[in-house]
């Protein structure tokens, strides 16, 4: 069985603060592959050191050591703008607090990505028409986040990151915000992306939500583990 | 092009985000383009008037020779000399090659104008002077009506007179026709040969130019003859032929008169020049005053665009770390803030302008118009050209801040 192509490898990656006087290890030696496809769920309390993976995933912070590499190239030798580039073209973030402009309208909100990426695609808008229409916002369009509900601002927020038609779906506890039901229908909403071909991963302290998908990454204290395939 | 354009819709969604705080960085741009638009609006009217009243004193090639009191030391020796004459005149014609024009003047003492029971009061009293034709060209009189002295009129001392429109007016009330009639100048008639020009300029309801209209000349030599009984004159006036040899034509006719007066400097001559040095050095300085009222405004506007954005950012801190996650660069937050505040900046501007024109135009239509201020395009440019690099200047700062801000620590912040 050949594999599905990898979209991003961490190579004994490792991630240090300095906290006051101290140092801390908020990611020790992590490998791990994520191939194209995947749905892949990163599991660990808070303060284990996913969130901090996250960003790492996302070239939103730099690793201290090892070597994260993107469809097959190191990130480390890209300058700032060329990883922006990336982030605008290839890879979708999705935010627990959905992280949408307020004064802008929900269109507006969803086009945002592509207004920095490289070559604008001349279907600009019929995008926006079409990850509205995945996430069943199309109706909603011209209303402003606020007047929206904790759900129906999720689903905005992944339609953002669906716009760009990325590599990878990045969510950082996309449904902690929101009620049991919403959330279900959130991860609904996930599976569905998934099932159509998209490579998500999804940050979550809840095994629960983790249990839903099929590849389990666990985080504690900064060890990153495989766990169990569903 | 087209970033720049989304730019500016930041701009104007951010400007309507924030009414009350735009509206105040606005107003410091709109003030400070606006007082600059005034300042040079004024400016320019100053010039333009001073310039003209130049022209009107027979503009810079005019040489002034007039009598004055000799020197302490020279004083025993006083009466050696004959004074500014005519002779003066006619010397000077023959000898300094360089005056186009040379005018004697006699100012009448007393003079009194009078028809049928009629006399002319006019604002300061008649003013008669003889004179030859040479004053229509250094002072700046045409004839309306009728002609100038011939030469026949001043070889045989003839009693004829050419008139200002104000004394026409007081003397031909009911519009008779004034050429050919006689008037009384001092008890003697004397015919009406011509009619000068109606000269006007208003300050509020002043005019200005009234001197030139309630004037009368006589010939110079009529004057001397027949009314002051001598010829000495009250003013002497030359024009240089050319006004690169104003310098030379000063000194050869200071020379003359020196001579003609056997050395007693009982004249002095002097030129239009240090009016004009007087008005160079005043423009330079209010050029420079301009200049620092300029800096001044600009600054201060740029401190409040500066202040809106840098306060801006501090609660977009959120905004640009969401940017930054969905693909911005740092080139990318950077030229929004910077167009953000251009846009603020150029609103300004032209509110400024705005508010600049109707100021003018209400003080044109109120302010006395020596002093009105002059609407130049140049007002536009410099309103244009001052916002935006009020607004460029003062962007950069907060732009490059916010472009520097990192991506992570701005997503956490609440």
């Amino acid at each position: 069985m050949s594999l599905a192509p990898e979209v991003l490898r961490l190579d004994r990656v490792g991630k240090r603060y300095p906290m006051g006087d101290v140092i801390v290890d908020a990611l020790v030696d992590a490998s791990f592959t994520l191939r194209e496809g995947e749905a892949v769920a990163i599991l660990g309390p808070s303060g284990s050191g996913k969130s901090t993976l996250m960003h790492l995933l996302g070239f939103l912070d730099s690793p201290s050591s090892g070597e994260i590499l993107f469809e097959g190239r190191p990130v480390a030798v890209l300058t700032e703008s060329q990883r922006a580039r990336i982030r605008a073209e290839k890879i979708g973030f999705v935010f627990q607090a959905f992280n949408l402009l307020p004064r802008l309208s929900v269109r507006a909100n969803v086009a945002l990505p592509l207004a920095y990426h490289g070559s604008p695609p001349a279907d600009a808008e019929d995008r926006v028409d079409r990850a509205l229409e995945l996430v069943g916002m199309s109706n909603r369009a011209h209303h402003k986040p606020g007047e929206l509900s904790g759900g129906q601002r999720q689903r905005v927020a992944i339609a953002r990151a669906l716009v760009n038609e990325p590599r990878i779906l990045l969510a950082d506890e996309p449904t902690g915000n929101l009620d049991t039901k919403t959330a279900a229908a959130i991860l609904d909403l996930f599976k569905e992306l998934n099932r159509l071909g998209r490579t998500i991963v999804i940050v979550t302290h809840s095994p629960e939500i983790a249990g839903h998908f099929r590849r389990q990454l666990h985080v504690r204290d900064g060890l990153v583990t495989e766990g169990g395939v569903a | 092009m087209r970033r720049l354009l989304s730019g500016v819709g930041n701009g104007f969604a951010e400007i309507w985000g924030h009414k009350l705080r735009s509206l105040l960085t606005i107003s410091c741009v709109m003030l400070g383009v606006a007082s600059m638009v005034l300042t040079t609006g004024f400016m320019e009217g100053f010039f333009k008037n001073w310039e003209d009243s130049l022209q009107d004193q027979g503009g810079i090639e005019k040489i002034f020779a007039s009598a004055q009191g000799v020197k302490e030391r020279q004083e025993p020796f006083a009466a050696v000399s004959p004074g500014l004459t005519l002779a003066d005149a006619r010397a000077l014609s023959e000898l300094v090659t360089q005056a186009g024009v040379i005018s004697p003047e006699i100012d009448a003492t007393l003079p009194r104008l009078a028809r049928a029971g009629k006399t002319f009061e006019g604002r300061r009293g008649a003013r008669v002077m003889g004179v030859t034709n040479a004053i229509l060209e250094i002072n700046r009189y045409e004839i309306g009506s009728g002609r100038a002295f011939s030469d026949l009129d001043m070889h045989d001392d003839s009693e004829v007179i050419i008139i200002g429109s104000k004394v026409r007016e007081a003397l031909f009330p009911s519009g008779e026709e004034p050429l050919g009639a006689f008037i009384d100048f001092n008890n003697r008639p004397f015919r009406v040969i011509g009619v000068l020009h109606n000269y006007e300029r208003f300050w509020g309801t002043y005019n200005t130019l009234d001197w030139k209209n309630e004037i009368a000349f006589v010939p110079v030599t009529t004057m001397a003859t027949k009314v002051q009984r001598s010829d000495r004159l009250s003013f002497l006036n030359l024009k240089a032929a050319n006004i690169s040899h104003l310098r030379e034509t000063v000194d050869a006719a200071t020379n003359v008169l020196a001579q003609q007066h056997r050395g007693i400097i009982d004249f002095n001559v002097r030129t239009n020049e240090e009016q004009l040095a007087s008005f160079a050095s005043t423009k330079a300085s209010f050029v420079i005053g301009g200049g620092a009222i300029a800096g001044v405004s600009l600054l201060v506007s740029g401190i409040g665009i500066m202040n809106l954005m840098l306060a801006s950012i501090n609660e977009r801190v959120r905004e640009i770390g969401i940017r930054k996650a969905v693909g911005a660069t740092p080139f990318n937050i950077f030229s929004q803030f910077v167009a953000e505040a251009v846009t603020l900046s150029l609103l300004g501007g032209a509110a400024g302008v705005a508010v600049a024109v109707a100021l003018i135009k209400v003080l044109a239509a109120t302010l006395p118009p020596g002093s009105t201020p002059l609407l130049s395009p140049s007002a536009f440019v410099v309103g244009f050209v001052f916002s935006v690099s009020a607004g460029v200047l003062a962007g950069i700062y907060p732009a490059i801040q916010a472009a520097k801000l990192d991506p992570i620590e701005a997503l956490r912040y609440e």
